[in-house]
C-alpha cells in the first residue's frame, strides 16, 4: 500500500474531509470509500478497512491455503484435507467453476460484480 | 485467536458456525443451539481464508443447513446479549445465487465495509428447498440510521438490481412468530 515510510520524522497521518450528504454520492465500486481509498487503515487508525480485491488477493498466499488446525470434519460441510489432495482445485462441482476460476486462479476484485435478476 | 505473524488483522475477530436441521421435530431453542457446531474462529485475513477455502460452499449444501459468521463472542441465536434488541435484513436469492452473494456479503463484513460503527454482529446464509436466504444481523434494530446504511451498503456489495425485496425483520418479531407458530403445533396436537 504506502511504501514509503519515513523513520526520521513523526508526521500527522493526513486525513481528507468528505462530505457525503445522500446515498448516491457513494462511489459506485464498493472497493471505494468515498473520496478514494488509499490506506487499508482509516486515517486515525480507528478501523481496518479491506476491500474486496484486497482480500482476494490475500486467498493465494501460501498460509492461506493450509487447512486450520482445528477443521472439525463434518461430512459434505468441511474439507481438511481436500487442497493438499489437489492443489488448485477445491471444487469439482460442475456448477461452481465459475466462481472457482474466480476464487483461485487470478486476484480477480476486477472482475464485474454479476448481475442478479431475481 | 490472534493473527500469526505477517498476516493482515481484521477489525474484529469472527467464528464460523454451521447448523442443519435434524429432520422431523420441531426445533426447540434448546435444540437449536444443540445442532449448532462451532467450525472455529480467525483473527486475520489469511486465517479465514485457511476455513473458507476447505468448507463447501452455500450453493453445495444439502438439505436445511445454515452457514453463520458472527464475531467471536456472540452466538447466532436471537437470545445472546449482543442480538436481543437487534434484527436483520433478509434477502430471498433464487437457487444457484446463493454462494457467490454469500462471499460477497463476509468480504465486506470483514473487511469493515458497513460503516455502522460496531452495530454488525453476524452474518448467515441460509439453504432451504426452494430458495436461499442470506440475512445480516445488527445489534440494535431501532436505529434507523444504521439499518438503512447496511441496507445500502447492502445493495452496493451484492450489486442488487433495485427491485429487490430486502425485509427487516427484528428478533423480537422472529421470536414472537417462532413461539406463534409452536404455539399452533402444540394446540394442534403436533409436538
Amino acid at each position: 500500500m504506502s511504501s514509503g515510510c519515513q523513520k526520521t520524522t513523526s508526521r500527522a497521518i493526513p486525513t481528507r474531509r468528505v462530505i457525503v450528504n445522500d446515498a448516491t454520492q457513494m462511489p459506485i465500486d464498493y472497493s471505494t470509500t468515498p473520496g478514494g481509498t488509499l490506506f487499508s487503515t482509516t486515517p486515525g487508525g480507528t478501523k481496518i478497512i479491506y476491500d474486496r480485491k484486497f482480500l482476494m488477493e490475500c486467498r493465494n498466499s501460501p498460509v492461506a491455503r493450509t487447512p486450520p488446525r482445528f477443521l472439525p470434519n463434518i461430512p459434505g460441510v468441511t474439507s481438511p484435507n481436500r487442497e493438499e489432495d489437489k492443489p488448485g482445485t477445491n471444487h469439482t462441482e460442475p456448477n461452481h467453476v465459475a466462481t472457482n476460476s474466480n476464487h483461485l486462479d487470478k486476484p480477480s476484485g476486477d472482475d464485474a460484480q454479476f448481475e442478479m435478476d431475481i | 485467536v490472534v493473527p500469526g505473524a505477517g498476516e493482515h488483522p481484521l477489525q474484529y475477530n469472527y467464528t464460523f458456525w454451521y447448523s442443519r436441521r435434524t429432520p422431523g421435530r420441531p426445533t426447540s431453542s434448546q435444540s437449536y443451539e444443540q445442532n449448532i457446531k462451532q467450525i472455529g474462529s480467525f483473527a486475520s485475513v489469511e486465517q479465514f481464508w485457511r476455513f473458507y477455502s476447505h468448507m463447501v460452499r452455500p450453493g453445495d449444501l444439502t438439505g436445511h443447513s445454515d452457514f453463520h459468521l458472527f464475531k467471536e463472542g456472540i452466538k447466532p441465536m436471537w437470545e445472546d446479549d449482543a442480538n436481543k434488541s437487534g434484527g436483520k435484513w433478509i434477502i430471498r436469492l433464487r437457487k444457484g445465487l446463493a454462494s457467490r452473494c454469500w462471499e460477497n456479503l463476509i468480504l465486506a463484513m470483514l473487511g469493515e465495509q458497513f460503516m455502522v460503527g460496531e452495530e454488525i454482529c453476524g452474518a448467515v446464509v441460509s439453504v432451504r428447498f426452494q430458495e436461499d436466504i442470506i440475512s445480516i444481523w445488527n445489534k440494535t434494530a431501532s436505529d434507523q440510521a444504521t439499518t438503512a446504511r447496511i441496507r445500502d451498503t447492502l445493495r452496493r456489495v451484492l450489486n442488487l438490481p433495485p427491485n429487490t425485496i430486502m425485509e427487516y425483520k427484528t428478533h423480537t418479531d422472529s421470536i414472537k412468530a417462532w413461539e406463534e407458530f409452536h404455539g399452533l403445533v402444540n394446540t394442534s396436537g403436533g409436538r
